[in-house]
């Protein structure tokens, strides 16, 4: 288990590397994806595998087809991808300022940072994330009401901002 | 843009703020902040002009940047000290991320940059929504961090804001530019009392939202962006003309006028409370600013040309604007000094 979250955990930071990098939308999309898959990784290691499941349905499934859209729309003939010159440079300074942390935090942090939810307490029927979606779904209502109000503006944003042919200024085409 | 849309649009702009107001969760507040940047953006590229949407994009950028900080802090803040409330927040590190991304969504002067830039892309309706609604719930959620936040952080924010405010503005030619570094200014007079006296800031801030909104209702009803059509403006409406000259000398804080109000308290309380080298750096960097508004003075109405004029003023039709809140936050943005004692007693947090 430790040898997985610990793939998994450097999977992640690899994965945020090669987003932060700034390649050609492709690429950057798919190290999106890795990112975010072995995120989910991690959230199931440290106990929250509900929350894990969640995240990996909505994020991936709702967000993937605004990265292909926006893809599709920055299409270009050669791509850069991480071995290009301007993003190889960003590959090796992040990755050496994430080393250079990791050494600065090595000795005393990485034991006492991973507890897994609801570890040392009695057996319960419930985990910690699925009791925290019951209470969500009864104290928190106002906030849910909220939260959902501000879905429906954002599309109302989003329509408002895109609409048009002539005034869309915000389109590559 | 569609009417309902539109109603949509500015519900959830107060929805936002009353949210942050009302919120004592760090989420909430967030929400509620990001709920306000959200909604003003359609707001705002409502133009669809190239500029409009550069400005947009810039203030969505910082705007997010901020929040992302808020919640960062807040969460590093929850994770050391377990502890969600606003009221809590006492992790030295936290509070200055904090202080620092609150700054960054008011444009305070070390990260200022996006609020002269952006404002200079919108209409003057926008505008003056962006540097007087926007401001209230960063704000509130700073008023209540105040106390945690290390002093020497904000004393030297709030006098570098108070030098950019006034140093930017020198050479510009765009009124919306220099109505931004008018607003960065006082900004930092907010922030330098903001530890003293809360409610001075508070005062400060009400008293600029009076006079900012009556230089750009002026300003529209002009409709002029730069200093030489203001220059001619006077053949439009005279006698706004001449109050314009009143108001412009009120947000420079000239004495028998309503602006002298706050920098005359915040000047007697630092003093009181033994900063008087800040009260006087203060006191000398609002003159950067006094310079500017006076230049805005001198072009409106303190000078003619040195020839006879080949214009007369136009014939008058009925104004189509209405100009009933300009008359009134002009009345208030001029004459609102003797009541200062009422002011104080009443504000008080």
């Amino acid at each position: 288990m430790t040898y997985i979250v610990s793939l998994f955990l450097l999977g992640l930071v690899l994965g945020l590397v090669a987003v932060a990098s700034n390649p050609a939308p492709y690429f950057a999309a798919l190290g999106l994806v890795v990112a975010a898959g072995v995120g989910c990784g991690v959230l199931v290691g440290y106990g929250g595998s509900f929350l894990s499941l969640v995240l990996f349905l909505i994020y991936l499934g709702g967000m993937l087809v605004v990265f292909a859209y926006s893809a599709a729309l920055a299409a270009e003939p050669f791509p850069e991808s991480w071995g290009d010159r301007s993003v190889l440079g960003y590959v090796v300074v992040y990755t050496v300022g994430v080393m250079l942390v990791a050494g600065w935090f090595w000795s005393g942090w990485y034991e006492t940072s991973w507890v897994v939810v609801d570890e040392f307490k009695e057996f319960s029927v419930l985990r910690g994330d699925t009791s925290g979606v019951a209470l969500m779904y009864s104290y928190g209502g106002g906030m849910l009401i909220v939260c959902a109000w501000v879905l429906l503006l954002t599309l109302f944003v989003v329509l408002e901002l895109t609409r048009g042919l002539s005034r869309g200024a915000l389109r590559a085409v | 843009m569609n009417p309902y849309v539109l109603t949509i649009l500015l519900s959830s702009l107060g929805l936002g703020t009353i949210l942050t107001f009302a919120s004592s969760h760090w989420l909430l507040a967030w929400m509620g902040l990001e709920i306000n940047t959200l909604a003003i953006i359609p707001i705002m590229a409502q133009q669809s002009h190239p500029r409009a949407i550069e400005a947009t994009t810039k203030y969505f950028l910082t705007q997010a940047t901020a929040a992302a900080m808020i919640l960062f802090a807040s969460t590093t803040n929850a994770w050391l000290v377990g502890e969600w409330e606003i009221h809590q927040l006492s992790h030295p590190l936290a509070t200055t991320t904090v202080m620092l991304a609150l700054a960054l969504k008011l444009g305070l002067a070390p990260v200022h940059f996006w609020l002269p830039e952006v404002l200079q892309g919108l209409e003057l309706t926008t505008g003056l929504i962006l540097s007087t609604w926007q401001k209230l719930a960063p704000f509130a959620l700073m008023i209540q961090v105040a106390p945690t936040i290390n002093s020497s952080l904000l004393i030297a924010m709030g006098l570098l804001s108070t030098l950019v405010g006034g140093w930017g503005g020198l050479n510009q030619t765009q009124l919306r530019k220099i109505l931004a570094y008018s607003s960065i200014a006082h900004l930092g007079w907010m922030v330098l009392i903001l530890q003293y006296a809360p409610s001075l800031t508070l005062l400060s801030l009400f008293l600029y939202i009076i006079m900012t909104s009556s230089a750009f209702l002026t300003l529209k009803t002009n409709n002029s962006l730069t200093i030489n059509t203001l220059a001619t403006s006077w053949t439009k409406s005279p006698t706004l003309a001449a109050l314009t000259a009143l108001v412009l000398l009120s947000l420079g804080g000239l004495p028998p006028l309503s602006g002298f109000m706050p920098k005359w308290l915040i000047l007697q309380e630092l003093t009181k409370q033994g900063l008087p080298l800040s009260a006087t750096l203060a006191a000398m960097t609002a003159l950067l600013s006094l310079y500017f508004y006076l230049r805005l003075c001198y072009a409106m109405t303190l000078t003619i040309y040195p020839n006879t004029l080949t214009a007369t003023a136009p014939w008058r039709l009925n104004f189509t604007l209405i100009t009933l809140p300009l008359s009134i936050i002009t009345i208030l943005a001029l004459g609102l000094l003797p009541l200062t004692p009422a002011v104080t007693t009443l504000l008080t947090l």
